[in-house]
C-alpha cells in the first residue's frame, strides 16, 4: 500500500528541451528504487546503451534543419510559452524517465546511456535500427519499420518489429518472466542461455524454425520434424503453433513471425 | 504529523505492529484530526471484518496447482542468481499490498451499507480471485506482467465474461504487439462459447496489426466459424490491408468453404 501511495502522491514532475546535436543528462530522483527509461521516437535510429553511472545522459544528431533552428529572447518581462520545439522533450515522474521524439523536427537520431540496472521501453515508428544494448532489467522494443537488435542483456524481453528484423541475445534469463519475440515480415533470432528453463511457443506461417536446443515438444502440437545434420540444428515445420519445452519447461516464450525464420539458439 | 503520512501508518496500526514511537504520534494526529479519527474508525471494521473473513476451502485441483507451482519454484531457485533474489518476495509482497488496498477502497465505497453486505461482497470477491490476478496482471505497466496475466486468464473458467472481455481488450488495445498476440492465443480456450466468436469477429475489422490480423483470421479458421466469411471478403478486398493479411484471409475463405 505504501508503494502504491507513494506512485500516486509524491509524484514529481520535471521538464526540459534540448535543441539539435545536443547532450543532455537527467538523474533519476531515487538513484537507490528500481529505474525505468521510456522512449518514443518518430523517426530516426535509437541506441540505448548501458553504462557505468548513475544519470541518463542523452546526445541527438540530425535534428531540425538550421534554417529552422531558430530562437528569439523573450521580451522584456515576458517569458515563453511552451518549449521552443527542441528535437526531444523530457519529464520525469517518479523515477520514470520519459523522452518523446519531436515530429515536427525531423529524424533525428538518438543515443542515449542509461544505468546498466535499468528498465528499459522503446518504440520507434521509422527508425532505421533499434538497438538496446548492456541493459540489465525488463525490456520492451517495437520497431514499426526497422530492425530491432537486443545485444549483451539479462533480465526479461518483449520485443516486435513490422518489418524489421528481430535479434536478442541475453545473458541470463529473469526465472518468473515471460517473454515474446515477433516480427511479420523479418526473421526472428533469439540468442538464450543454455540452461534457460521455459515453455515455449512458435509459429512461422512462411518461415523455417531452426534451434540447437533440445525442445521437448508437447505431444498435442502437431509438427513434423526432421533432422537437419549438415546445419546441425533440429527443423521443425508446422501449420499451427508449436508448443514444447525446453529444460523441463517455465515461464512461457513465445516466438511468432509471418514470412521470416524462426531461430532460437543455445548460448 | 500529515494526514499521508497519517495514512500510511494506517494498516500498521491495526495490525498492532507500529513502532511505539509512531503509534504515539499517529493517536496525537487523531486528537487533532477530526476527519482522520473517523475515517480510522470507519474503516477499522472494515479491517476487523476482513479478517472474519473465512477461509477459502481448498479443493483437490488447488492442492495439485501448489505443489506444481512449489516443484517449479525449486528447479526455479536452485539456478537462480544471487542478484534475482530480493525482486521476486518484492513483488510479491507489493501485488499483496495492491490487492489489500484495493480491499480498502472497496470496502470504503461502500462504508454506508451495513457490515455484513461487506463481507458477503468480499467473500465473492475472494472466490474470484484467480480472475483477479488475471485482470491484474493485464493492467500492469510492464509488457512481460501483461504476458503473465494472458497466461493465468489460459488457466481461467472458459465461462468468464470478465477474464473473456479484458482479453478481446488487450488485443484491440494493448501497446504491447507481443501481448496482443498472447491474447489471441488464450482465446483458443474459450473457443466453445458463442460470444468469443462474437468477440473475435468484432475484434478484427479494428484490428491494423498484420500480425494479429492473421492470428485473429486463424482463430476464426480454428473456429470453423462460417458467418466469418463476409467479413474475410471485406478484409481480403481492402486496399489499405496488408498483402500477407489478405492472402491469408482468402485462405481462411477457401478453409472455411
Amino acid at each position: 500500500m505504501k508503494k502504491l501511495i507513494a506512485t500516486t502522491f509524491l509524484a514529481a514532475m520535471a521538464a526540459g528541451s534540448l535543441r539539435a546535436q545536443d547532450q543532455t543528462k537527467v538523474a533519476f530522483p531515487n538513484p537507490g528504487q528500481p529505474r525505468k527509461l521510456v522512449v518514443d521516437s518518430m523517426m530516426g535510429s535509437v541506441t540505448v546503451r548501458g553504462y557505468d553511472g548513475q544519470e541518463v545522459i542523452i546526445e541527438t544528431s540530425g535534428g531540425r534543419s538550421p534554417a529552422r533552428k531558430r530562437t528569439s529572447e523573450p521580451p522584456p518581462g515576458m517569458h515563453r510559452i511552451g518549449s521552443n520545439g527542441g528535437d526531444v522533450n523530457i519529464t520525469t515522474q517518479d523515477n520514470t524517465i520519459r523522452i518523446n521524439g519531436n515530429i515536427l523536427s525531423g529524424p533525428a537520431n538518438m543515443t542515449i546511456q542509461v544505468p546498466v540496472q535499468t528498465s528499459v521501453t522503446v518504440k520507434t515508428l521509422s527508425g532505421k535500427e533499434l538497438l538496446i544494448e548492456n541493459i540489465n532489467g525488463e525490456i520492451e522494443a517495437n520497431n514499426m519499420n526497422g530492425n530491432v537488435q537486443i545485444v549483451n542483456v539479462s533480465g526479461s524481453v518483449v520485443a516486435h518489429s513490422m518489418n524489421g528484423k528481430v535479434t536478442a541475445s541475453l545473458n541470463t534469463v529473469m526465472p518468473d518472466k515471460a517473454m515474446s519475440f515477433s516480427s511479420f515480415n523479418g526473421d526472428v533470432d533469439v540468442t538464450l542461455p543454455g540452461g534457460v528453463k521455459a515453455n515455449v511457443k512458435l509459429k512461422t506461417d512462411r518461415g523455417d524454425m531452426f534451434t540447437d536446443f533440445d525442445i521437448k515438444l508437447d505431444p498435442t502440437s502437431p509438427p513434423t520434424v526432421t533432422a537437419d545434420k549438415n546445419a546441425k540444428k533440429t527443423r521443425v515445420r508446422s501449420d499451427r503453433s508449436t508448443t514444447g519445452s525446453i529444460n523441463g519447461g517455465g515461464p512461457e516464450i513465445q516466438f511468432t513471425s509471418y514470412n521470416g525464420d524462426i531461430v532460437i539458439h543455445k548460448k | 504529523m500529515k494526514c499521508e503520512e497519517a495514512k500510511l501508518l494506517l494498516a500498521d496500526y491495526w495490525a498492532q505492529t507500529l513502532r511505539d514511537q509512531d503509534e504515539m504520534e499517529l493517536e496525537a494526529h487523531f486528537a487533532t484530526c477530526p476527519a482522520c479519527r473517523e475515517e480510522t474508525v470507519r474503516l477499522e471494521s472494515m479491517w476487523k471484518g476482513l479478517a472474519a473473513l473465512p477461509p477459502e476451502e481448498p479443493d483437490s485441483k488447488m492442492r495439485s496447482r501448489f505443489y506444481e507451482s512449489l516443484g517449479a519454484y525449486r528447479l526455479g531457485a536452485e539456478s537462480r542468481a544471487k542478484k534475482w533474489w530480493p525482486l521476486s518476495p518484492a513483488l510479491q509482497i507489493a501485488a499483496s499490498f495492491a490487492i489489500l488496498a484495493l480491499g480498502l477502497a472497496g470496502g470504503y465505497a461502500l462504508r454506508t451499507d451495513n457490515t455484513s453486505d461487506q463481507v458477503a461482497q468480499l467473500r465473492e470477491e475472494v472466490t474470484g480471485m484467480r480472475q483477479l490476478v488475471a485482470l491484474s496482471l493485464l493492467q500492469q505497466q510492464s509488457a512481460s506482467e501483461r504476458l503473465r496475466g494472458v497466461g493465468y486468464a489460459f488457466r481461467a473458467e472458459p465461462s468468464n465474461t470478465e477474464v473473456l472481455a479484458a482479453l478481446v481488450s488487450a488485443i484491440n488495445n494493448d501497446a504491447s504487439v507481443n501481448v496482443r498476440l498472447a491474447a489471441v492465443d488464450a482465446l483458443h480456450t474459450f473457443s466453445g462459447s458463442p460470444s468469443t466468436r462474437q468477440a473475435v469477429m468484432e475484434a478484427l475489422p479494428k484490428q491494423n496489426v498484420p500480425l494479429v490480423q492473421v492470428a485473429l483470421i486463424d482463430l476464426l479458421v480454428d473456429f470453423k466459424d462460417r458467418q466469418a466469411r463476409p467479413e474475410l471478403r471485406r478484409l481480403a478486398s481492402d486496399e489499405s490491408v496488408n498483402d500477407g493479411v489478405k492472402q491469408r484471409a482468402l485462405w481462411a475463405l477457401e478453409t472455411l468453404q
